[in-house]
């Protein structure tokens, strides 16, 4: 009888334990989610990938530095699309951003908003961690934020520009002719 | 009902597929004559007295891997993005073995292929858009870096209407393949975002075109381009520039030259599809002018005579 007891006690205690851990990523999602919102990140080109990617450093900011670093895929992909990045240091030259159109992100603002979505949107298949990098965390004093976190990632442009072309979001080099 | 609805759908969708898609213009990578000129791979002819330099790109590409890596790179990048280009070396060999067969061609009568001199000088590697493309090799003591020009020149107007230039990160280790490969991967996106640039505008405001007109000498056309004709007594050189006005896009274009002999519009602006919903080039717009200068009222005889997608001539007083 005490066996049962005990094993029900742990299992209960294991339940528990991944319930709160999950609810936590849940959480932590939904705040990345919220702190994406703003859209509130910088972008640098830090070096020349292989053909067809893009290494870039994304400082993103929220309150919680582990929110800033989950958000860092989500603003690099956005960044990419709506920003593009001034030249820099390693060779890096200006990037256009692949949508010139400021509008465009009104007029297709469902469909970006299911392709951003933190709950398996479909940036994530354009983006990955540089292996080399660990994040720079930076403190700041802003209104909303509180920290600064850079992480470098490395944006796969080509497959993200045909992804957009074939959804009819932006034109191909091609299209018309 | 719905068999009306399927067969006007099926018509409509051939419609767009048959008439849909302006003219594609070619494309071809080509070292520039500053390269060539640095790299030794020019050619020297004594034009009486006058010593005169021109690119040898046989002997370029058979000689450089360097120059072959680089239109491999940008001819990859390119086709990636649905616009594959045309490549030189091949177009080189095309133009050889083409000549060779027309020297040995024969009918069963005996007669060869009609050639006139014309028909020599066009025989060159040719495109609607030139990539021009600048390379040269920086070096301070062990350290190696890159500077990457690619332009695109418009054949016909000369214009250059997409580029990318810039100096590459300075390597103590690397190797120039791999900092060409580099130079490449970094100025491709910006090289296609200015050429997307060129053809939003040209879907926007037209092709743009050169348009020359010309007179035979001695032809059947007694008068000149300020002969007065037609109903109002007009000079024929502002008859067809009229005729320009009413038919481009917006009224857009510019007379470059006139005299009585000849015409140069440059700037010229034409819908990319006639009123038949056709692909459009400077040859189908210009035979427009033609028609109108060959009937009534000037019955002026003429020659449209084209280069490519944007350049066409009309010579007046015959065929």
């Amino acid at each position: 009888m005490k066996k049962i007891i005990n094993k029900a006690t742990i299992l209960t205690v294991i339940f528990i334990a991944i319930g709160l851990v999950s609810s936590a990523q849940i959480s932590k999602k939904k705040k990345a989610q919220k702190d994406t919102e703003a859209w509130k990140y910088e972008i640098e080109c830090v070096g020349i990938g292989k053909p067809g990617t893009k290494v870039v450093k994304v400082w993103s900011y929220s309150k919680k530095a582990n929110v800033a670093e989950n958000q860092s895929k989500k603003n690099a992909v956005h960044g990419m699309v709506f920003q593009g990045y001034s030249g820099g240091g390693q060779g890096c030259t200006n990037q256009k951003a692949l949508i010139t159109d400021p509008s465009v992100g009104e007029q297709k603002k469902e469909f970006f908003d299911n392709f951003f979505d933190i709950n398996g949107g479909k940036y994530m298949k354009f983006v990955s961690h540089s292996s080399d990098a660990t994040p720079e965390i930076i403190k700041v004093s802003m209104k909303g934020y509180k920290y600064k976190v850079g992480v470098i990632v490395t944006v796969n442009t080509n497959a993200l520009r045909k992804d957009l072309e074939a959804a009819g979001v932006v034109k191909g080099l091609s299209s018309g002719f | 009902m719905k068999k009306t609805f399927i067969t006007l759908t099926l018509i409509l969708t051939g419609f767009t597929l048959v008439f849909g898609q302006a003219k594609k213009p070619t494309l071809m990578v080509v070292p520039s004559d500053v390269w060539c000129n640095t790299n030794g791979y020019m050619m020297e002819f004594d034009n009486q007295g006058t010593k005169i330099k021109i690119p040898d790109y046989k002997r370029a590409m058979q000689e450089n891997a360097d120059l072959l890596l680089v239109i491999a790179s940008i001819n990859d990048m390119m086709a990636e993005r649905g616009f594959p280009l045309k490549n030189m070396e091949s177009a080189i060999k095309t133009l050889e073995s083409n000549a060779a067969e027309d020297n040995m061609r024969m009918s069963k009568d005996g007669a060869s292929v009609a050639e006139n001199p014309i028909d020599m000088l066009k025989k060159v590697a040719k495109a609607d858009i030139i990539i021009q493309m600048t390379w040269t090799v920086n070096q301070t003591g062990p350290k190696k870096a890159i500077t990457f020009i690619l332009q695109g020149l418009d054949a016909y107007t000369d214009k250059q209407i997409a580029g990318a230039n810039g100096t590459g990160a300075p390597s103590f280790s690397a190797e120039v393949p791999v900092l060409l490969k580099e130079a490449v991967t970094a100025h491709i996106d910006n090289f296609t975002g200015s050429l997307q640039s060129h053809f939003e505008d040209m879907f926007a405001n037209g092709r743009e075109i050169i348009v020359r007109i010309q007179l035979w000498d001695g032809g059947e056309f007694d008068g000149d381009l300020e002969t007065e004709m037609g109903p109002d007594d007009e000079e024929l050189g502002t008859i067809i520039e009229d005729w320009m006005a009413d038919n481009t896009v917006k009224g857009r274009f510019s007379t470059t030259d006139a005299t009585e002999t000849m015409m140069l519009f440059e700037q010229v602006r034409i819908d990319l599809y006639n009123a038949k919903g056709r692909a459009q080039d400077a040859r189908r717009f210009v035979k427009g002018l033609s028609k109108v200068l060959k009937n009534e009222p000037y019955l002026i005889p003429n020659k449209v005579v084209m280069k490519g997608l944007g350049r066409a001539t009309i010579i007046l007083g015959g065929k």
